[in-house]
């Protein structure tokens, strides 16, 4: 499996003009890094997947990803020609390496990537790779407006609630607005207050949810979806919102007690 | 206590029943099939049978399959209901068709006065996160319909939901995986203890806003006997 590459071509979408990335938070818009697809539907994109060393690095306008060649997969081989691969070079690569392969470290360490150590066994990758970044925009001084992640959805549960956990310790990382997303999968975590999700731009699946992974939330009060909650508790052997859908009205509005995760379908 | 991968040695005589959910089906569904004393699928579990049975699907039929039916396609509906599969419809949205598909499945067992020991479900981990979410609560519910343990298996990984109190989990039938962990779903726990692990918790207080988490997703398992004192998820690799 690979990324789906993304060009700098699209310098477009880092304008200020936009006005969903002047938009702070609690408005914004969890889709709009997504209209950075719409072209990929002429390049075969499958799937995304984790990479445990490697998180997406947003700078003003350029978006990169980590590609993974994956050699038992020669049809998707083909679509790496060596210009191709040039193009898509992360600014870092960090973790404890037990799963990058050595000649994938190489590659990207004589291109000229950092290659980053971070063996803290009491964290995982992502949640280190979060910190590496944040340290990387402050040096950098980048006026970023979110973290994208690719991957964490899927595979071993006790990795995919690893990443989840990491969204819950995001906040004391950085001030940045973490998203996460596989196939069509899209997590975010809503830490307690009023929040409102443009969900308009098209993009939006059919589905959507609110799941209170770490403990009950006992204020939740909701609308723009097709069911609504008032003043209500969501806990795991309560209720817990899964298979919701819109009301049509294009916002959703979250007001929440707790730390509450929001989970959406994206449209790739 | 829970059993673990008992399911799957042969050298055990578990009985158990097994659900089938809207996920592709593994390797090891042949093999758990034919030792369950009841099979049911869950709405498109019914698709998924159907496709991997394919000059085969005498062999695997369901006892029941109940649903919504919102998944499940026309054709494989009609298929199992004429070959005698009972097809009950489940309409109620307040629940998922795995919450329900245990209910008719704890009073088929209560009606046919069945002894097993617990329900096996395949899928329900991966796909969409919402339904992976889903699938978790429904274990938070399943004490209220069954007082049998529910396990969820997909891929490598296996689910079960651990009630407050101690458990002793044997891990060493040779089917367990290189990794396990504890995860505090639902609230944080505080007061955990565990013997077997790598990392063992002397009474930790558990939670995913503690940074401890991070490190019960790195474990691996001896074969050993432990005890948990939480209310978590344990997840191992099925091999």
């Amino acid at each position: 499996m690979f990324y789906a590459p993304m060009s700098s071509r699209h310098s477009g979408f880092g304008e200020t003009s936009n006005p969903l990335w002047s938009m702070p938070l609690p408005r914004w818009n969890p889709c709009f890094p997504l209209e950075f697809y719409e072209w990929l539907h002429a390049t075969d994109f499958l799937c995304l997947q984790l990479v445990c060393e490697c998180v997406l690095c947003c700078f003003s306008c350029v978006w990169e990803f980590e590609i993974l060649p994956c050699d038992s997969e020669p049809a998707f081989g083909q679509m790496f020609s060596s210009s191709l691969a040039q193009s898509f070079l992360p600014e870092f690569i960090s973790g404890d390496f037990d799963s990058i392969r050595p000649e994938v470290r190489e590659y990207y360490a004589i291109k000229g990537c950092e290659i980053i150590s971070t063996p803290d066994q009491d964290h995982t990758d992502f949640t280190k790779c979060l910190e590496v970044l944040q340290r990387k925009i402050e040096e950098k001084d980048l006026q970023v407006d979110m973290i994208v992640t690719l991957g964490g959805l899927a595979g071993r549960f006790d990795q995919i609630m690893a990443s989840v956990s990491t969204l819950f310790q995001a906040p004391q990382i950085t001030s940045l607005p973490v998203i996460i997303i596989q196939e069509e999968s899209l997590v975010y975590l809503l830490q307690p207050g009023k929040h409102k999700l443009h969900v308009d731009t098209g993009m939006e699946g059919d589905w959507c949810g609110l799941i209170p992974v770490g403990q009950p939330c006992n204020q939740v009060t909701t609308t723009g979806l097709k069911w609504n909650l008032t003043h209500q508790t969501l806990s795991f052997g309560t209720l817990v919102s899964t298979s919701n859908a819109y009301d049509g009205s294009g916002v959703v509005a979250v007001e929440t007690d707790r730390p509450l995760l929001w989970t959406m379908a994206v449209k790739l």
